[in-house]
């Protein structure tokens, strides 16, 4: 059973279809998301970034740049403003940015097509991104209702253990387990993965950013459960798991939603800091974060190969927050600290 | 020698007087060169503009730890040149630069050994008066030495065999129990004997090295490079502080006295080294003033600007140094000598050498040009087709291979080329990367036991020997500290390096060790050899006196700040 805020009768009248029937708690939602441009502008900005790294970046390799992410080309050629320079300079340095197909943004230091390896290197940067968060997601949810909803020792436990992981610095305790785990693997039992495995650091930052989604979540449930629809499903004789899944899940879900989306940004910007540290995805796979790194020594000779993967990074955090915070003004409109309806 | 950009090599024995061997052997040391402007790529340049002055502090920069502080353990450049500075042994290099940096002169002895019994025993009579610093802070003795050479053997150095042809050596290397039979030391009479196994004319080598340089009795068996307390000097400066990741504090050591013209009083009152720096910062850092001197080489992207802006403070050494990959011969798929001359047809050495900012020259020759032995054949000519012949003859195409390499620029990009050309043979090509200060200790350790790792080598002194011996005579093959990476062992291999060992320097030895470079490179290829490096250093205006000595690199002693 849905919640209704205590305004909603409000709401229901505006959002009374022709036929009369009540909107739902989510077709508002949407109606007051699309209202606002700026988390509109940025959802369309984070689609059109999915789509130029996931469709879009074969099709560019196809049809302009002629070569992969990972093809190295340290002695050849290419014709640049009439005239046929080398790709890397004898003195190691790569070429510039040109309006051409290949080598749009220039090379960068063996000689591997930025443009190429920027949208390439989007892709596991979001797919990090993404995976992480709905891990982490999920294993909040676990964690956080049935702390907040049977509270006592199990409350305990739980905010014992987000406690513990809290304590730590975050990029201090991801980066010592990553180092460790990128050197020899993680054999668990029957999971076997090889240092290379993209599930290292997707695990690694979703573990550690647990305790930053669970304790809103956490408190939200404790508030929840005080709740006379909560008491009524008890009343008629629902179980604790059945009180959890069907009266606090659902209710939740938009705190859930939210922060789901936040902390894909987040976790984007963690994976490049790992990898700008040396810790985050094998050097040979491109991901912004070691693109980076990569191009670091040579930010003075050849600035785009930071620029470039910093100002994808930046765009995908931006977008992702503002969509995130539209998102939160559309769901709970009645917020704490806004100002109006 | 290795250093942080590479690391040091144990070298062997050479077979013939000493002296005449190592200015025999050295080919290109054209010597020094004063003034300012760039030097031209040979060994040396004594910066010599006015008088030195004393005082100041140098403040300078170094890319990462190095491997040890403790002369028992370093093996990088990085530690050489600061324990030049702060530790003796019997013997050092000549502090000065080219042929002359060569020449092996008494330091802690009073006079070069007496050489008898056939060579087999050399006695050196002891300095009196040289102290330990505080807080040690007593007189040096011979029974130091002796203590300073089994303590090798105790802490598994990487510089251990150096001394295994002391009589004695090998079963205290087993049994660490009873002291080494053949060093015996009178501190009354203030002599130390070494009788060794059979005649060694290159024997004073080992004694002029790091390895050898005296620790007082009692300095515990594990590394002391951060152990203040053992940490003690006997030279013109001391460290007066390290802390790792962060700095080395070097300062004037209250109880150093110059006792010979050889080892000279220094002139800074103090160094500070920041660790951490990058090349790239370094350039920024000493264009701006507020570094003068980093350990490492410029950055290759950098050259060709420092070049143009500021020429008078670019200098070019030469390190005699090979730029190489290790291919371990006991590993799959290089057990297989197809794979390893395959990976060689396949790898353009002038890809790699853009990689390094065009800072050497390509080779494929196991020892430097400069140093005998060198051979300038191209033996794998780039070709990959015929790499891709070879390996379908191998039957190994589709392995994994993990190639490994320092994390410091630019060696990752060469290892991530190296993944390349792998991937291009049909291999399933992946990378490992570790901080500097950790990489050469685990590459050499066997429980690592790398498939393929990025490597270098400098000269140790300049001989063939140090090259081709310890890195690829399977006798000298040892669980920890081994410099044999890829673990090359052939018989006959074996037994031609020992026979060329013993060789009187001449035409004929450096002819052996021309067929012994070319049987290898040809017949078992166990290293892809891309680069011969070159050292360019961008250096502050007011640091002069930069001497270059192809064993310990630049001589902090000699360095002087202008007002």
């Amino acid at each position: 059973m849905t919640v209704q805020a205590p305004d909603l009768p409000a709401l229901n009248t505006r959002g009374l279809s022709s036929s009369g029937v009540g909107a739902s708690g989510w077709r508002l939602a949407w109606r007051r998301l699309r209202r606002n441009r700026a988390a509109m502008t940025g959802g369309i900005i984070f689609l059109l970034i999915l789509f130029c790294c996931f469709p879009g970046a074969p099709l560019w390799v196809h049809f302009a740049a002629h070569r992969g992410p990972e093809v190295q080309n340290l002695t050849g050629t290419i014709m640049a403003g009439g005239h046929r320079v080398p790709v890397v300079s004898a003195g190691g340095t790569p070429i510039g940015p040109g309006l051409r197909g290949q080598y749009l943004l220039g090379a960068d230091s063996n000689g591997r097509d930025l443009f190429v390896r920027v949208l390439y290197g989007g892709r596991i940067s979001l797919l990090v991104g993404i995976a992480s968060s709905a891990l982490c997601t999920i294993l909040a949810l676990l964690l956080a209702i049935p702390a907040g909803y049977r509270g006592g020792a199990v409350d305990r436990g739980v905010s014992g253990i987000l406690d513990l992981i809290w304590s730590f610095p975050v990029y201090l305790l991801m980066v010592a387990i990553s180092a460790s785990l990128m050197v020899s693997g993680m054999n668990l039992g029957p999971i076997h993965l090889s240092s290379s495995s993209l599930l290292i650091p997707i695990v690694v930052i979703a573990v550690v950013m647990i305790p930053y989604v669970a304790r809103p979540i956490r408190g939200e449930v404790l508030a929840l459960r005080e709740r006379e629809f909560v008491e009524a499903a008890i009343a008629h004789g629902a179980g604790p798991l059945r009180v959890m899944m069907r009266e606090i899940l659902p209710n939740v879900m938009g705190t859930t939603l939210v922060m789901f989306t936040l902390i894909i940004a987040n976790n984007i910007l963690t994976l490049a800091g790992l990898s700008f540290l040396g810790v985050g995805v094998s050097l040979l796979t491109p991901e912004w974060g070691n693109i980076i790194q990569a191009g670091f020594s040579q930010i003075v000779t050849s600035p785009m190969q930071t620029i470039a993967p910093g100002v994808a990074i930046l765009l995908t955090s931006v977008a992702l927050n503002v969509f995130g915070d539209g998102l939160r003004d559309a769901l709970d409109p009645h917020g704490s600290g806004r100002t109006g309806a | 020698m290795r250093c942080e950009r590479g690391r040091r090599r144990q070298g062997a024995v050479c077979g013939a007087v000493l002296c005449a061997a190592v200015i025999a052997a050295c080919g290109s040391g054209s010597g020094s060169h004063s003034g300012t402007g760039t030097s031209s790529g040979s060994q040396g340049a004594a910066t010599s503009v006015g008088t030195p002055v004393n005082g100041g502090t140098l403040q300078a920069g170094m890319a990462a730890d190095p491997d040890h502080l403790d002369p028992g353990l370093g093996y990088t450049n990085e530690s050489w040149e600061i324990e030049e500075a702060t530790n003796n042994g019997l013997l050092a290099y000549k502090r000065a630069s080219g042929v002359t940096g060569a020449q092996i002169v008494p330091d802690l002895a009073t006079a070069m050994p007496t050489v008898s019994d056939h060579g087999l025993t050399y006695t050196f009579h002891m300095r009196t008066g040289v102290r330990f610093s505080p807080p040690v802070n007593r007189a040096v003795e011979p029974s130091d030495i002796k203590f300073s050479i089994e303590r090798l053997f105790r802490i598994n150095s990487g510089g251990e065999s150096f001394y295994t042809g002391i009589v004695g050596a090998a079963h205290y290397a087993k049994t660490r129990r009873g002291g080494i039979s053949g060093i015996v030391a009178d501190d009354r009479t203030h002599t130390i004997v070494f009788h060794l196994t059979k005649p060694d004319g290159t024997f004073p080598n080992y004694l002029a090295i790091p390895f050898s340089f005296a620790l007082p009795k009692g300095t515990p068996n594990s590394d002391i490079s951060t152990n203040s307390k053992w940490r003690v000097a006997t030279g013109p400066y001391m460290i007066s502080s390290y802390v790792p990741r962060q700095s080395i504090t070097l300062v004037r050591n209250t109880n150093f006295h110059q006792w010979s013209s050889a080892t000279p009083n220094g002139h800074l009152d103090k160094i500070d080294v920041t660790i951490g720096v990058t090349a790239d910062q370094a350039v920024n850092e000493i264009a701006d003033g507020q570094l003068e001197w980093y350990f490492e080489a410029v950055a290759p992207d950098r050259l060709a600007q420092i070049k143009a802006q500021y020429p008078s403070r670019l200098y070019t050494f030469n390190p005699e140094e090979v730029w190489f990959f290790t291919l371990n011969t006991r590993r799959p798929p290089f057990n297989n000598v197809l794979v390893r001359q395959a990976v060689n047809y396949a790898t353009s050495r002038a890809a790699l050498v853009k990689i390094f900012g065009g800072q050497g020259a390509a080779s494929e020759s196991i020892v430097p040009k400069g140093i005998g032995g060198y051979v300038s054949t191209d033996f794998y000519p780039y070709d990959p087709a015929k790499a891709k012949q070879l390996v379908a003859r191998s039957h190994t195409k589709g392995m994994a291979v993990t190639v490994w390499g320092a994390d410091f620029d630019p060696i990752p990009q060469a290892v991530q080329y190296m993944a390349s050309v792998l991937d291009s043979l049909g291999y399933k090509a992946s990378v490992k990367t570790l901080n500097a200060g950790v990489y050469y200790d685990t590459m050499a350790a066997e429980k690592t036991d790398p498939q393929i790792s990025w490597n270098n080598w400098g000269e140790d002194f300049p001989d063939a020997e140090d090259f081709i011996d310890t890195q690829l005579n399977g006798e000298n093959i040892t669980n920890v500290g081994n410099n044999d990476m890829s673990n090359l062992d052939v018989p006959q291999i074996n037994h031609a390096i020992d026979a060329a060992r013993l060789m009187r320097v001449g035409p004929a030895r450096t002819a052996a060790w021309e067929r012994i470079n070319t049987e290898i490179s040809t017949k078992q290829a166990p290293m892809v050899v891309y680069m011969d490096s070159l050292l360019p250093k961008f250096v502050s205006p007011r640091l002069h006196g930069l001497v270059f000595n192809g064993t310990y690199y630049e001589l902090l002693p000699e360095m002087w700040l202008s007002k």
